[in-house]
């Protein structure tokens, strides 16, 4: 009934590549999609997202802050935002 | 971190399979056999509510069975849609993300033949109870059948105590192993009557603590309109329980069980129809400090969402607070009857969980994302849902973070400290001053460590400290080798610890679950290190 080690390492493992994951999101912005719902910008709990009132777009910034929650990602209608692990 | 604990319970649907046949001693599996023999006949189409990892769905559906299994959990429908498919059964059962209130809404009227549930209405509120019954009633075609298994309380005293007693260890065991529980029914039966269902056939296990009710519509059960029902008024009152839960709060609240508040409907102050409607978690702590900033200021109906007990953004981000479960208890609620606007105003640390497009589709509602704390949220109101950018980006101010650092240290510290105590007496007070020092300086200077998440930030905690301890040689005490040996790896160790401790405290910090696995693995071992090697080299 208890783990067994095999699934007690699959489980560290699992763990692990989540971390890894994690730690390596960027954000990804499509700004051609945006039409300038602001969602991100109103969820956004570090203020990365500033509405552009002349563009009707939004504009990311300091990605480095970002910690990757999702909510941005979560709430876009136009699905004009991204959490990716960059290539290479 | 109550998060590490609860996402590992939703994210091992296999954990909780295991748990639910330890603590039925398997007798669930049989109950659901039987399910299978008496009812399913080919053909016929069948809803399971709540269907976890699908194991019945998957039975049933080999008999022939056109299945709708519905569950509210995304991590079991993974693992049932993988079950599915390995038994090649996509064509026969149609899995579906929904919240069992909802069922009225998106199946037709007679369409079912049967309803099937396991262990799921125990799990419901009273008044989400009638409804989900009432809603089976209306899907169900006339000759249709209910088969709900869950745990019940035994009517006999003396049964209920054997029950109790056998049940106590089995339950604590189950929780250590594999963090599941269940709750039970009072009133199975009169729960069905009052819904419209007569009983057919009652099949009790274990001592009548599980049981097997099929149930047939009662002649002319007519269909009842749920009336709003408002659960109780909430007020900002210091009491005793309030301190004993704030003490607990304050050094414990790592710890299970969590306090919760019963999901449903709240009013605050006297709101009419044009009141605003506040949605939050369940957890108590979360509930209470939204009272206290908002009793006596405003006028507001509190809707609150059952998220399993826990904090709005840790339940949020572990799939335990979802739009699914947002308009399933406003649905219950009866609010959409009671107020004039359609507008909710959810905390905006939900949002990287509750889907605010999927709310206004499905039920038409607009959401508006409050402010990230409590006390903004009169100013809020008032202002007609201004929300200043202070009010948006969540900060860690010095006072949260000693607050958690506190928090954290009573669970900690006595996970540290109590292998110490006993094993190493003498060594106590030093570890436990280091410990605590650590913990403090770490809170302050929290925002200036270099680093995003607490993995990398416990790299300079951990240069810092032994900085100070190459200060305190030099200056005060030359150590012998091996004890300047020991204390290098200790506070190294003491430092990845201390650092793995505020992660998930604050949403500012990145892969606050996933670092804290590592940073507990790396700490418990230097630990575990810093302990042996004494022993080993024959120092002590
Ligand atoms: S993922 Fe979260 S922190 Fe990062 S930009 Fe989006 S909302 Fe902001």
């Amino acid at each position: 009934m208890l783990p067994k080690k095999a699934t007690m390492r699959s489980l560290l493992m699992e763990h692990w590549e989540l971390a890894r994951t994690l730690r390596r999101l960027q954000i990804h912005f499509d700004s051609d999609r945006c039409r300038g719902v602001w969602q991100c910008y109103e969820v956004c709990p570090i203020g990365n997202w500033t509405p552009d009132y002349d563009r009707m777009v939004a504009i990311f910034r300091n990605g480095k802050q970002c910690i990757a929650c999702g909510a941005c990602v979560l709430q876009c209608p136009e699905k004009a935002i991204e959490l990716r692990i960059p290539d290479g | 971190m109550a998060t590490v604990f609860m996402k590992w319970l939703e994210s091992r649907p296999l954990d909780y399979d295991r748990g639910i046949r330890l603590l039925t001693l398997g007798r669930l599996e049989l109950l659901q056999a039987q399910i299978v023999d008496r009812l399913i006949r080919d053909g016929m189409r069948v809803l399971e509510i709540g269907c976890g990892t699908g194991r019945l769905a998957i039975a049933m559906a080999e008999k022939g069975a056109q299945v709708t299994a519905i569950d509210i959990s995304p991590t079991m429908l993974t693992e049932a849609e993988r079950r599915v498919n390995q038994f090649e059964l996509e064509e026969r059962i149609n899995l579906k993300l929904m919240d069992a209130s909802l069922i009225g809404d998106r199946f037709e009227a007679g369409y079912f033949d049967l309803v099937v549930s396991s262990l799921v209405f125990s799990e419901m509120t009273p008044q989400m109870r009638i409804l989900v019954l009432q809603e089976c009633l209306r899907l169900l075609v006339p000759d249709g059948k209910l088969a709900i298994i869950d745990e019940t309380l035994p009517d006999n005293h003396a049964t209920r105590l054997i029950f109790g007693a056998i049940r106590l260890p089995l339950r604590l065991l189950t929780w250590l192993l594999t963090r599941t529980t269940t709750h039970h029914l009072r009133d199975f039966a009169s729960m069905l009557s009052n819904a419209g269902f007569s009983e057919e056939i009652v099949i009790s296990r274990l001592g009548g603590s599980l049981q097997l009710v099929i149930a047939s519509p009662a002649d002319g059960a007519g269909i009842y309109i749920l009336p709003a029902t408002v659960l109780g008024r909430l007020r900002h009152r210091t009491t005793l329980r309030t301190l004993l839960l704030d003490l607990w709060a304050t050094f414990l609240r790592i710890l299970p069980p969590y306090p919760k508040v019963t999901p449903g409907l709240y009013v605050v102050g006297q709101p009419d129809m044009d009141s605003p409607v506040l949605v939050t978690g369940n957890f108590e702590l979360t509930v209470r400090r939204l009272v206290r900033e908002i009793d006596n200021r405003i006028d507001a109906w509190v809707l609150v969402v059952d998220s399993a007990g826990i904090n709005v953004w840790c339940a949020a981000g572990g799939g335990f607070f979802t739009a699914e479960k947002v308009i399933g208890a406003l649905r219950v609620s009866g609010l959409e009857g009671i107020v004039r606007h359609r507008a909710l105003i959810l905390p905006q640390l939900c949002a990287n969980g509750v889907d605010g497009w999927r709310i206004q589709q499905e039920i038409d509602w607009d959401v508006h994302w409050g402010p990230v704390r409590a006390e903004d949220i009169p100013e809020y109101v008032v202002s007609g849902r201004v929300k200043t950018d202070a009010m948006r980006w969540a900060k860690f101010p010095l006072k949260d973070r000693l607050e958690m650092v506190t928090v954290t240290l009573g669970f900690y510290g006595l996970l540290i400290l109590l292998p110490v105590a006993v094993f190493w007496r003498n060594m106590l007070w030093p570890v436990l001053v280091s410990l605590v020092g650590l913990s403090y300086f770490y809170a302050v200077v929290l925002p200036w460590l270099p680093g995003r998440d607490g993995l990398a930030k416990s790299f300079s905690l951990t240069l810092i400290s032994l900085a100070g301890l190459l200060v305190y040689i030099v200056i005060w005490d030359s150590l012998p080798g091996q004890y300047i040996f020991n204390w290098v790896l200790g506070l190294t160790a003491l430092s990845v610890f201390t650092a793995a401790e505020l992660q998930g405290m604050s949403p500012l910090m990145r892969g606050e679950q996933a670092n804290w696995g590592w940073e507990a693995v790396i700490g418990a071992v230097l630990g575990l290190i810093y302990w042996l090697i004494p022993y080993t080299l024959g120092w002590r």
